[in-house]
């Protein structure tokens, strides 16, 4: 990049900035319900809650900001990390952002589409969300069954498209991982390998096939 | 006072809009750096504004995809709480899931006549608490995976890093799809039907860039009506 500009470098300052600030806010509900209202869990029943959110959650919390980042970019991490619905919203909409401006993911247009195409994601699912708990109760009595029904399948449509989109340009390791990840989701509850493991396991089943194709085209 | 006029209170709404405003800030600000890193960069200003829209018409579809549960949200926890809990880190059903168990924590089932106002409290600190996890997380190991990165590619040869990423995201996608294809019935042809509606357009529709911008957002459609009508 020219000059002394340095994209990574902004986009982390906003996103620590922004996230210290979204850490904040998300604690303001509860804070209001025990500073005004007089209501709130006892010391002890806190802890509780969160031993209990940790050993639901726990994994998730460090597993998927990690596993996602390649996909997400410093930009696109802090968004996603604060808004939520990575795998379903964030990640489609960064793909299809780079791929529509030609940009390579992992090069520097590839990072500030993602960040863009993150940021400009955010605003269409704000504005649904809040359409529908405003007037959602109202409008879906109204919406046919064959239309809810079809909701039903939304997520693995999204992923279906997606891996398409990511094995576009490396067929063959998209073609071996999707055998690999079904082989071990499948075996999985078999051999009793926990569901947060499971996830660890087929990324690394992509490196290694990426491995596998990098070395066998070199030759 | 009871729960009722205390979760869809003007005091809750001001309370739970400050994420929401944290929200579009962020993603504003993100966006103004994104278009000055693209100029920086020489990116004709048209190809970024062609992808921004892309990634808009993308969202559509993914974003109705938890009306139902959250109107389920909106009959429990109300307003105010559903609406930011739409808005920010927690999937809705993540949200539910933590609402009910930190409930359960005061003894008290989500859906019975039991939940007063003291069990809200514990929904509300659940949530947050359980949101806080990822945020933290983001905030702790972001600039660092960053940097380990940029290490790597001057270790090693960039091409394979590259491919490393692409493996692993390939793979992420592939976890994450997997269950789904195992499952089989509309799940199965759902994500199908999609992935190679995806792949038709990306290989036959070269020449239509009209096409290129909703693809994924009409290939997601195809699968998702394909899978209701046949199953």
């Amino acid at each position: 990049m020219e000059g002394n500009y340095n994209f990574s470098a902004r986009a982390a300052r906003i996103g620590t900035f922004t996230l210290i600030a979204g850490l904040i806010a998300n604690f303001v509900p509860a804070l209001y319900l025990a500073g005004v209202v007089g209501v709130m869990p006892q010391f002890t029943d806190l802890l509780q809650i969160y031993a209990v959110a940790f050993s639901a959650f726990g994994v998730s919390w460090v597993v998927q900001p990690l596993s996602f980042y390649p996909m997400l970019g410093v930009g696109g991490s802090y968004i996603g990390w604060l808004c939520g619905n990575v795998a379903d919203i964030r990640v489609p909409a960064a793909t299809m952002a780079q791929r529509v401006a030609g940009a390579e993911p992992g090069s520097p247009e590839g990072d500030v589409m993602s960040t863009i195409g993150i940021a400009a994601s955010v605003f269409v699912s704000v504005a649904i969300i809040t359409l529908f708990t405003l007037i959602g109760s109202a409008i879906m009595p109204l919406v046919p069954k064959f239309v809810t029904k079809a909701f039903g399948f939304i997520l693995p449509a999204v992923f279906g498209a997606v891996y398409a989109e990511l094995s576009r340009k490396h067929f063959k390791i998209g073609a071996l991982t999707i055998v690999a990840g079904l082989a071990i989701t499948f075996a999985a509850p078999k051999v009793g390998l926990p569901g947060s493991l499971l996830s660890i396991c087929v990324i690394a089943g992509g490196i290694a096939m990426a491995r596998i194709i990098y070395l066998s085209d070199k030759k | 006072m009871d729960l009722k006029s205390v979760m869809n209170s003007p005091g809750m709404w001001v309370a739970s809009s400050i994420m929401v405003i944290v929200v579009l800030v962020q993603s504003a600000l993100f966006l103004r750096e994104g278009f000055k890193a693209a100029d920086k960069l020489g990116m004709p200003r048209s190809t970024s504004v062609k992808g921004m829209r892309a990634a808009m018409i993308t969202a559509i579809g993914p974003s109705l995809g938890p009306v139902v549960i959250l109107l389920a949200l909106l009959a429990v926890l109300g307003g105010p709480t559903t609406w930011m809990r739409m808005n920010d880190i927690g999937a809705a059903r993540t949200e539910l899931a933590m609402s009910a168990l930190a409930t359960k924590v005061v003894g008290v089932d989500m859906r019975s006549a039991a939940f007063d106002l003291k069990a809200f409290s514990y929904a509300l600190w659940g949530m947050a608490l359980n949101n806080a996890g990822w945020m933290l997380v983001a905030l702790l190991f972001v600039k660092r995976m960053n940097s380990a990165i940029s290490k790597m590619n001057q270790k090693y040869d960039p091409a394979w890093v590259k491919l490393i990423m692409t493996g692993a995201a390939i793979g992420l996608f592939a976890s994450l799809w997997s269950p789904a294809l195992i499952k089989g019935g509309g799940q199965f042809f759902a994500g199908i039907v999609a992935f190679v509606s995806m792949f038709l357009i990306g290989k036959y529709a070269g020449n239509y860039p009209r096409l290129q911008e909703p693809a994924l957002g009409i290939s997601m459609l195809i699968g998702m009506f394909a899978a209701a009508y046949f199953f």
